[in-house]
């Protein structure tokens, strides 16, 4: 029963990845011995001849002269259960080294050391440099090119579970489970040292643009660091607080008997709104303007509006003119609508207008804008104008509704006041404030009437604005509102 | 297996003359004691009394090294071993040197003296764990006072240098004292470490012998990039004998490094010996010196076999009959056939003992990465993991 | 277009180098009538003579040393260092000469040498054969240090290096010396890739994988591997690593979110460690996970038996990749 012992092409000189088959020493049927040279081998570094590892009887030649093998690919297949030169009964046990009589390896000894030896030619040896070298390739490199480029692996080893997710390549921790989402978010309990929230750089910059508090969250990522999901969700529920039509107060919390001082936490919505207004009050130096104006007209287009079917389904109201008199304004004066772009040193002018609207919660201000006001017609700008305060009453402005805004109007003649000093909404360069409307007495032709007076007040970017051109724009919207007319011939 | 040394008294007068430097002023000049062809010559300042048994003990040393060696660079060649260094032809310089060593004095050798390893009863298969790739040596030095393999050109010159300064401060100097023996080849008397080596072992009067194996290649340079002077030459510039031998004579070898072996020990300080000889095979597996010699060199030099001229000594003399002859090529068959199956079964070292022995005492950073890399190998699917490193 | 070795590669690129510049040398040991160990330098001393392509004496320190000597009078040398292991005796040389004296000498003395080492392991070889010091000379101030990851950056690279009027360290991979790609022979520098830019080998969105040298070809690897997975990898061949090609790091970091850097060295102290710095501090609010590196433990390098858990592998480092996502 024959043996077949494969001999692989090994890699013969630090890293050679193949070698061509330049002569076999033995044919299929020879019988072989241990060390006996075998084959002559041509690497990119050497000729070098073979020695057979086995002692048996050739069985085949795996791969003929003049071909190229990859290292590790069978060159010869050696029947090792001829040992001796008849087959053995039950031949070589598999794993046991290969027999080696004393008397046949004597008959190939140490006198054949030169074999092992690379012999330089002969006579006519003039430059060593020249002789030995590789004969010129040129055909050979043809074969060659077939070959390509030799892959290691592109494909992965079997893992026993799915990879690891926990983030942590030491120790073998097992996997983190994932919690279910919290349904709200529930105060601190994440668990993490001293309380100190875990969440990585792009949520924590996420969580201070929303103004969430990540103290307040429980977390649901890995090891119970917080996730995006959870802060938008954190986002979403502060704006869950009804917010009435007209005037509202804010009432404080009783303070405890006794006490002399009560301390409320700065915290979520305030305290990023207390920031931003921080900043762009610290960074837009604001100037204000005042224009009081009458108003009548407007409040009488108002009331016709009402009556008219475009506006059956949705609540008309004395802002929808002013909201679109601002927008015509900021047409006439596109530099009005735009912002200060600190870090490219450029003032980019903004050619859409989404209009924010001040509304206040219990929780703070928040200003949520229209997006693309200026393309609306006044229908599906009174329609914008209600959603939003629909949504904002719901608690449910996204993120989405709260950035982009490129102008702002604060009507806070709701909070029973004739006119303020608006702050800028962060990244814009102006805010129109909106005072009571009341009667009041006016001159009107030359003698005293009573009239619905209101005052505008537009806060701007001296940066940006100047106060030719912040005038321009107030005087352009109190125009419109004191004839409302002038929105269809300026619009 | 020690040589006798007779007639120490004598022998020490003698030892005064050998080390006056004008006796070598011929740069020709080899000491020899035996002849390629085999006949036995006497040199004056290198008497040299060794029995039949001895001379036989030698051939048997030179017979075996040999076979070894051929046995591993067959190895190399079926993809057993990742490199070999062949002695092929300087088994008479490895073998007259380390048989001229006491047990207590130590060798530097660089990495291809298994002749020396051979003699200080270092197992072989330790080698074919180093060329194999499974260990970087692993011996303790201590054990058969043989220092591991150096791979960095020139290095160990230094450390036996160093290792010779201990010697003197700890007093082991006299008749029965210690010296220390530094192996290395004709290129490495370049580096700037051998030179500084020869500086510090001057200076010190270092017990320390400098045993240089002129080969005359290094891998393709020859003797003549490395040096204009003959080698042995080089030591009286920084103040101490050298002497040149010829490295294919196992008698002139054993004689002359065992008296500059005694000269340290008693204090004498620092010899070099050039033992000249020659690179019969490649610098190591991945070499092909047909692209750099001549083969007309080669064939000169088959003519001046260490081996041969042994076996030819003692036949013509009649101190060995043909059988001895047959049972030491049996013995070495043997011996070559046992490094062969040794070396196809050596097992793989366990991936984790990667590992071990950095510092003595683990860092926390190190035992993260073991932990770390353990569980990364247990997360494998098992099949999967053997067959994959295996076809790698 | 032809196909060649990168050694072959590297050959072509040195011939053309020393036909551009006359001044152009090359010494190291074995590189003339050998033509090199790993036939870098084949063919070149019989075509150019011994006085352009030098077999040096058998000393590291020398052969740096008087290359410097060399460039001082004038010419620009080509030094090979026969194995990364073997640059320690020219350490100092490297350190305390050549990266200084510009700077030493206000810019008047200009030494340029370029450095040839053929680093890295997967060779099966024994101690200082597969070693990865290039760390030690990125964090020497006034060396460059690049690296070629296949044959077409090894021919215009290596001849880049030679017209650099600054001191070149340049590590050839050299387990992929006989890997095989089309190289334009006839193309010239012009149109190519600067020394000191990185190249996007393979473009993808989920993950950067930054490597350089041998770990190329196996991060072009695993990025095939990692699309059987629904992962799409972008790898950038970093090719410099002094200076760094911050630009094209950024720029890919910030589109992915997630980086792992690759190489054979030693993680501890490695180049890894700097750019994962770099990254973190210039592209914080960008990182979905922190930058991971996949490198050798911190050990020397072990038997070669041991090797292939040593270095990096396709599996270890879409098993960083993983981790990644996992944050």
């Amino acid at each position: 029963m024959s043996v077949l012992k494969e001999f692989k092409l090994p890699d013969v000189g630090e890293g050679l990845t193949e070698a061509d088959i330049v002569r076999w020493h033995v044919k299929p049927g020879d019988t072989v011995a241990v060390n006996q040279i075998i084959v002559e081998i041509e690497t990119a570094k050497a000729v070098v001849e073979l020695p057979s590892p086995y002692e048996g009887t050739v069985a085949s030649l795996l791969v003929p002269e003049g071909q190229t093998a990859d290292v590790g690919t069978p060159i010869i297949a050696v029947d090792t259960s001829t040992v001796g030169g008849a087959p053995t009964v039950g031949g070589t046990p598999p794993g046991s080294p290969p027999e080696v009589p004393a008397e046949a390896a004597a008959q190939r000894e140490i006198s054949n050391f030169e074999d092992l030896v690379p012999a330089p030619p002969v006579e006519g040896a003039s430059e060593p440099g020249m002789i030995g070298s590789p004969a010129p390739k040129a055909e050979r490199q043809a074969v060659l090119v077939g070959y390509g480029v030799k892959l290691g692996t592109t494909s992965r080893r079997t893992r026993k579970t799915t990879p690891r997710q926990d983030g942590n390549g030491s120790a073998g921790s097992p996997p983190a489970a994932r919690p279910a989402p919290a349904a709200r978010p529930a105060p601190a309990a994440n668990g993490a040292r001293g309380g100190a929230a875990l969440a990585k750089p792009p949520v924590r910059k996420m969580a201070r643009d929303l103004g969430v508090d990540l103290a307040e969250l429980t977390g649901t990522g890995p090891r119970g660091s917080i996730t995006r999901d959870d802060v938008q969700q954190a986002a979403a529920a502060s704006q869950a607080q009804p917010v009435p039509e007209q005037i509202r107060i804010v009432t404080t919390p009783a303070a405890p008997a006794g006490a002399r001082e009560e301390r409320i936490a700065i915290r979520g919505v305030r305290k990023h709104t207390a920031a931003a207004m921080a900043a762009s009050a610290f960074t837009a130096p604001h100037v204000t303007e005042f224009l009081q104006i009458d108003i009548t007209e407007t409040m009488a287009a108002t009331a016709r509006l009402r009556t008219l079917p475009e506006f059956a389904d949705v609540r008309v109201s004395p802002l929808l003119l002013v909201a679109r008199a601002l927008i015509v304004a900021a047409a006439r004066h596109p530099m009005i609508n735009s912002s200060w772009d600190e870090a490219a040193q450029e003032i980019v002018v903004k050619h859409y207008v989404n209009l924010g609207i001040a509304a206040t919660t219990d929780r703070g201000l928040v200003v949520p804008n229209v997006k693309g006001a200026h393309a609306m017609t006044l229908p599906q700008l009174a329609a914008a104008l209600a959603q939003l305060a629909e949504t904002a009453r719901a608690g449910k402005a996204t993120p989405a509704d709260l950035s982009g805004g490129t102008i702002t109007i604060t009507n806070v003649g709701i909070f029973g006041v004739d006119t303020g000093t608006p702050i800028l909404s962060p990244g814009e360069a102006a805010i129109l404030a909106f005072g009571q409307v009341k009667d009041a007495p006016w001159v009107v032709d030359g003698e005293l009437a009573v009239r619905k007076v209101c005052t505008l007040a537009l806060s701007f970017d001296h940066r940006i604005v100047d106060g030719d051109l912040g005038s321009a724009v107030l005087r352009d919207v109190g125009a419109m509102l004191t004839d409302p007319l002038r929105m269809l011939a300026w619009g | 297996m020690a040589v006798k040394d007779a007639g120490r008294a004598a022998r020490s007068a003698e030892r005064a003359r050998a080390r006056e430097p004008e006796r070598q002023a011929d740069p020709t000049e080899l000491i020899q004691l035996l002849t390629p062809e085999g006949e036995r010559v006497e040199h004056p300042d290198y008497p040299l009394e060794i029995s039949a048994e001895e001379i036989k003990a030698l051939y048997r040393d030179l017979v075996i090294v040999r076979r070894i060696d051929f046995e591993a660079i067959a190895l190399q060649r079926q993809g057993e071993l990742g490199i070999w260094a062949s002695l092929l032809g300087q088994e008479a310089a490895q073998v007259g040197s380390g048989r001229a060593l006491n047990p207590r004095d130590m060798a530097f050798p660089t990495y291809r003296e298994h002749g020396v390893a051979w003699c200080r009863g270092l197992d072989p298969m330790k080698l074919l764990e180093l060329f194999r790739g499974v260990s970087h040596g692993g011996w303790d030095p201590t054990e058969h006072n043989f220092h591991l393999y150096t791979i960095v050109i020139g290095s160990q010159a230094l450390h036996a240098t160093g290792y010779a300064m201990g010697i003197q401060r700890d007093g082991a100097v006299g008749e029965d004292g210690e010296a220390v023996i530094a192996y290395f080849g004709d290129g490495a008397t370049s580096q700037g470490d051998v030179n500084e080596a020869f500086i510090w072992a001057s200076v010190n009067n270092a017990p320390v012998v400098f045993f240089c194996q002129n080969n005359q290649w290094a891998i393709s340079e020859p003797l003549e990039r490395q040096s204009r002077t003959p080698l042995y030459m080089r030591a009286k510039g920084f103040g101490f004998p050298g002497v040149r031998v010829d490295g294919n004579d196992v008698l002139a070898c054993l004689a002359v490094t065992r008296q500059a072996m005694q000269a340290a020990r008693d204090g004498q300080g620092p010899t070099l010996i050039e033992a000249f000889t020659y690179r019969m095979g490649a610098h190591t597996t991945t070499d092909d010196p047909t692209r750099y010699r001549l083969s007309a060199e080669l064939e000169a030099w088959k003519l001046k076999d260490p081996i041969e001229r042994v076996k030819q000594y003692l036949i013509r003399t009649e101190q060995a009959e043909m059988s001895f002859f047959e049972e030491i090529e049996a013995e070495a068959a043997a011996e070559g056939a046992r490094v062969r199956a040794a070396c196809q079964q050596m097992p793989d070292p366990e991936p984790i003992s990667m590992f071990d022995d950095v510092l003595t005492t683990e860092t926390l950073q190190l035992e993260a990465e073991r932990a770390g890399f353990a569980a990364y190998l247990d997360s494998f699917v098992a099949e999967d993991a053997a067959s994959a490193k295996e076809g790698r | 277009m032809t196909t060649l070795t990168l050694s072959r590669s590297l050959n072509e690129g040195l011939r053309r180098a020393l036909e551009d510049n006359p001044k152009a040398l090359i010494m190291g040991e074995d590189v003339g009538k050998l033509g090199g160990v790993f036939r870098v330098t084949d063919g070149l001393q019989k075509d150019f003579g011994e006085a352009r392509v030098i077999d040096t004496p058998l000393a590291e320190s020398g052969i740096i040393g008087t290359a410097i000597g060399l460039a001082l009078r004038g010419y620009r040398p080509i030094c090979e260092i026969q194995f990364d292991g073997f640059i320690f005796p020219a350490f100092d040389q490297i350190v305390t000469q050549l990266a200084k004296m510009r700077y030493r000498s206000l810019g008047s003395v200009r030494p340029p040498i370029v450095i040839r080492v053929p680093f890295g392991g997967g060779i099966g070889a024994v101690e200082h054969h597969s070693e990865s010091p290039e760390a030690l000379f990125a964090h020497t101030p006034g060396l460059r240090v690049i690296s070629c990851g296949g044959p077409a950056d090894a021919y215009t690279m290596i001849q880049q290096a030679a017209i650099s009027d600054d001191p070149v360290l340049f590590f050839e991979p050299k387990r992929r010396y006989w890997d095989k790609a089309e190289v334009d022979i006839d193309g010239g520098l012009a149109a190519a890739l600067p020394m000191d830019r990185a190249r996007v080998l393979v473009e993808g969105s989920d993950a950067t994988v930054l490597c350089y040298g041998p770990m190329v070809r196996t991060c072009a690897e695993a990025a095939v591997a990692a699309a059987d997975d629904g992962r799409s990898l972008e790898v950038i061949d970093l090719r410099s690593l002094a200076p760094l090609d911050t630009e094209t790091i950024f720029a890919s970091v910030r589109k992915t979110g997630r980086c792992v850097i690759v190489h054979e060295a030693v993680v501890a102290g490695g180049i890894g460690a700097e750019i994962a710095a770099q990254i973190t501090q210039e592209c914080f609010y960008s990182l979905e996970a922190p930058v991971l590196r996949v490198g050798a433990y911190s050990t020397p390098y072990p038997p070669s038996r041991l090797e292939e858990h040593y270095l990096p592998d396709l599996d270890r480092i879409l098993d960083a990749v993983d981790r990644t996502f996992g944050y």
